[in-house]
């Protein structure tokens, strides 16, 4: 199996460098045969890789300990569910798994615009072929997950042998998220390949108009909610296995994964200006240039170890290659850009600076600022390094600092810039959409602050988490009550319809609501209370109202590992309340372990309890109690921005508005008093 | 019966303080307040962290303040021990970049607004191919990009 998919490997690289070679020759000549047979090239790039995938996740299966990646990375007691996280868990997998992904949107497109847009899909064909040829020279050459164990023999030669046994997963990898936060973080990534290979190819193609941006805007949705739910589920990891009590740290790694997320956010709310004003052509075009080559550069963090990570389980010398390969696509873009420019003329004009425009290049200003000043915030330490000789630390205190502010500017933006009106907005709107978007504002801060947020920041957030919930709330109970002055229907009804016939622009604020939640989240880390002791049995820990009571340990046998377990009762105002029961696990395989911290979690506070094992001077348990406020906001503002994106995916439902208006315009008195026009307007402006 | 503590005094302040301070021990690359060497053994404070965080409790029973304990801290491990890039010399660079780039962007963006704003807002000229007369000739050209505009502007 391993011959057959390291085989399958390198007929896919060959098949790629055909459908890139073959692809610019096609492009020179137009020949349409040669067009085609370089398209089904490309196709065939992605079944080889498949089979090439699946082949190493059959090895795993298999418990075949003669492959190199096999013996390091799983054991026959790991249980299957784990077996195909071990794909993922090391250098050479979680390429081949990348080129996996990435051969999955691949595919899609190609086959998808098989019979259309003749003029840009050869030009994207190389480009994707470009990128692909460059992750299976990578898997091919310099990092194969195929590489069999061998054993020189006496002859000079080398004989193959195979293990009895394998190291084992790493400990901190054996958990749920593992199995499905890297494949949607990965699916983010690699998703931002195919917008970027469309602006590049209308660019190259000099094609014109925003059709580039129409064929690319569900892709990048599809690759900006992988992403965010990729991000989400690694600080769920985080939070949930890691047991230091918070979910983001500001490291490199978690750096490198938010940079594109931030360029992408931006791009996504730019390209609205070019459908709607035909403006900032040259900076979609860049943007999604950068959020590509940032995509590239996270890897490059993730696995060369440039700078210093806990997820230095990834590394390795392969940076050079991917510091070469972004080096060439910068090239690329440069070269495309400064030949075909003349192409991308916009009709930048501005009517009036409070506009939805000017709204939409501030929000890409904070955006760009943030992910600008995490990447150099991010690689300082080594800039330090060249320039004085000594390395400084730029640790989490310094990234908040710099980031709460801009992600409170950003807030502010959420609830105003899908106010304004497309070129200009009068006084009169500005006073009917924020007066109680304001009030509300007002009033929460006055409650927070009277119920002890005395922190500044977090008494911000506040007052604008309060301020954009109520700009959304009003939108949908606005667009609703049209609705159903026309139809009659329901609320929910009205507001379902509202929803399903603009699902982008109410998807979106869906989407908004979700991160005002995730805000909401953010601010109780302000209020965070930790506490460690060592615990004899029967003795209590007291922490924010909450007394734990240690009562006993227990051992469990697993068939991977031995767990520790600490049985807990919580108490609180002298009630008992629950039972946790931290743990600590043991894998005899690697001599790691790894803690599972338990939480008692409501929508108030979460109560966050490590058992940090025995100390060693003392043989004493030790215990670690975290009191986290409002945590479970951010899991499930995610999830409602999770549910937002896949409502903007939704295709529109076509607006019954004429055929009822003509019908019943006498069953609905309240109609007339509205003019027509504000109904359309209002259906308009997304 | 109540648990014994692991550092001398338990208070926040110990913690807040320990959190602003590298665990040196090489192992991890966390706070000495936060370090708790994710796969380890034991993952409590290791043996390099409670030592900084036993010194950071005696400072603060010396009644300094946080500012002087951090310095002290820092005179005895050297610079890399702050977590935050001190505020001289070349780590005052770190602080500057991001104010840097909010004010070289928002000037920017400034800049580009008001170049927009003294755009005409008139349409384009019509194509070279349209008799220069002086009653406007509507070309289906111009009609189809009107009609385009209008509808980019108000559906979906």
């Amino acid at each position: 199996m391993d011959v057959f998919g390291s085989f399958a490997l390198i007929l896919a690289f060959v098949c790629a460098l055909y459908a890139f070679g073959g692809g610019i020759v096609a492009i020179l000549t137009r020949h349409p045969l040669l067009i085609k047979s370089a398209r089904q090239a490309g196709m065939a790039v992605c079944g080889l890789i498949w089979i090439s995938t699946l082949s190493l996740v059959y090895l795993f299966f298999s418990d075949n300990y003669s492959v190199a990646y096999v013996v390091s990375h799983s054991n026959r007691d790991l249980s299957t569910f784990f077996k195909v996280a071990a794909l993922w868990s090391g250098q050479e997998g979680s390429l081949l798994f990348w080129s996996f992904l990435l051969a999955i949107y691949v595919f899609s497109v190609l086959f998808t615009y098989r019979n259309k847009n003749g003029e840009l899909m050869p030009y994207v064909g190389v480009i994707l072929a470009g990128v692909q040829l460059f992750f299976l020279t990578i898997s091919n050459f310099v990092s194969s997950p195929f590489k069999v164990l061998g054993v020189a023999n006496a002859a000079g030669g080398m004989d193959l042998v195979a293990r009895s046994d394998g190291n084992g997963l790493k400990a901190v990898l054996q958990y749920p998220e593992m199995v499905i936060h890297p494949p949607n973080l990965y699916s983010g990534y690699t998703g931002f390949t195919i917008p970027f290979a469309f602006a590049l190819a209308a660019l190259l193609a000099r094609y014109p108009g925003e059709k580039w941006i129409h064929l690319t805007r569900k892709w990048t949705m599809i690759a900006w909610g992988f992403q965010t739910l990729g991000i989400l589920l690694g600080a769920h990891w985080a939070y949930a296995v890691l047991g230091w009590g918070g979910y983001w740290g500001w490291d490199p790694v978690e750096n490198a994964s938010l940079l594109p997320w931030l360029t992408g956010t931006a791009f996504l709310h730019s390209v609205m200006m070019q459908e709607k004003r035909g403006m900032m052509k040259v900076w979609n075009v860049w943007l999604v240039f950068m959020t590509f080559m940032l995509c590239i550069l996270g890897t490059l963090l993730t696995r060369s170890g440039v700078v210093s990570s806990v997820h230095s389980f990834a590394q390795s010398s392969i940076g050079n290659w991917f510091v070469g390969f972004l080096c060439i696509v910068l090239g690329v873009c440069l070269t495309a850009y400064f030949k075909n420019k003349d192409y991308l003329k916009s009709e930048n004009q501005l009517d009036s600076l409070v506009s939805r425009e000017s709204s939409f290049l501030f929000n890409n200003l904070v955006l760009l600022v943030a992910c600008v000043a995490v990447l150099s915030g991010t690689l300082f330490p080594v800039f330090s390094e060249w320039f004085t000789g000594s390395r400084i630390s730029v640790g989490a205190p310094f990234f908040n600092k710099v980031n709460i502010p801009l992600g409170l500017l950003l807030l502010f933006l959420t609830g105003v810039g899908p106010l304004l009106a497309w070129r200009k907005t009068s006084a009169e709107s500005l006073k009917r959409n924020f007066q109680w978007p304001t009030t509300a504002g007002v009033a929460a801060g006055l409650i927070g602050f009277v119920s002890g947020f005395h922190e500044m920041f977090s008494l911000i957030c506040l007052i604008l988490s309060a301020f954009v919930a109520t700009t959304i709330v009003q939108e949908f109970y606005r667009g609703a009550r049209v609705v159903r002055m026309r139809t009659g229907a329901s609320w929910l009804t009205s507001w379902v319809d509202l929803t399903l016939r603009n699902t982008r622009r109410y998807g979106g604020y869906i989407v908004h609501f979700g991160m005002v939640m995730i805000f909401v989240g953010l601010c109780g880390q302000a209020f965070n209370k930790e506490t460690e002791k060592e615990t004899p049995m029967g003795s209590t820990v007291s922490i924010g109202g909450y007394d734990l009571l240690v009562q006993s340990m227990d051992q469990k046998q697993e068939k991977n590992y031995v767990a520790d377990r600490m049985i807990v009762e919580v108490m609180k105002d002298h009630k008992p309340v629950m039972m946790l029961y931290p743990e600590r696990r043991n894998f005899p395989a690697d001599q790691e372990s790894g803690t599972m911290v338990a939480i008692y979690s409501t929508l108030r506070e979460d109560l966050y309890v490590v058992y940090a094992g025995m100390n060693p001077q003392t043989n004493l348990p030790t215990i670690h109690v975290f009191i986290n406020p409002l945590v479970k906001w951010v899991w499930w503002g995610g999830m409602v921005v999770v549910m937002g994106t896949l409502v903007a995916l939704l295709p529109n439902r076509a607006a019954v508005v004429v055929l009822t208006r003509t019908e019943a315009p006498a069953a609905a008195p309240e109609f007339r008093g509205m003019r027509p026009a504000q109904v359309t307007l209002r259906e308009g402006h997304d | 019966m109540s648990a014994a503590p692991v550092f001398a005094d338990q208070s926040d302040r110990t913690h807040q303080i320990g959190s602003k301070l590298k665990c040196m021990c090489g192992g991890c690359d966390q706070a000495a307040g936060k370090c708790y060497h994710v796969g380890g053994s034991y993952s409590g404070p290791c043996e390099t962290a409670k030592t900084i965080l036993k010194e950071i409790d005696q400072y603060i029973a010396q009644g300094k303040s946080d500012e002087q304990v951090l310095q002290a801290m820092i005179a005895e491990y050297g610079p890399l021990a702050y977590v935050e890039p001190p505020k001289t010399g070349f780590g005052l660079v770190a602080w500057l970049m991001p104010l840097v780039y909010l004010l070289a962007g928002t000037g920017l963006v400034i800049l580009i607004m008001k170049r927009w704003r003294k755009r005409s807002p008139a349409m384009a000229p019509a194509p070279a191919g349209a008799p220069a007369s002086g009653s406007v000739h509507v070309t289906r050209e111009l009609l189809e990009r009107a009609r385009e505009l209008a509808r980019r502007e108000t559906e979906e």
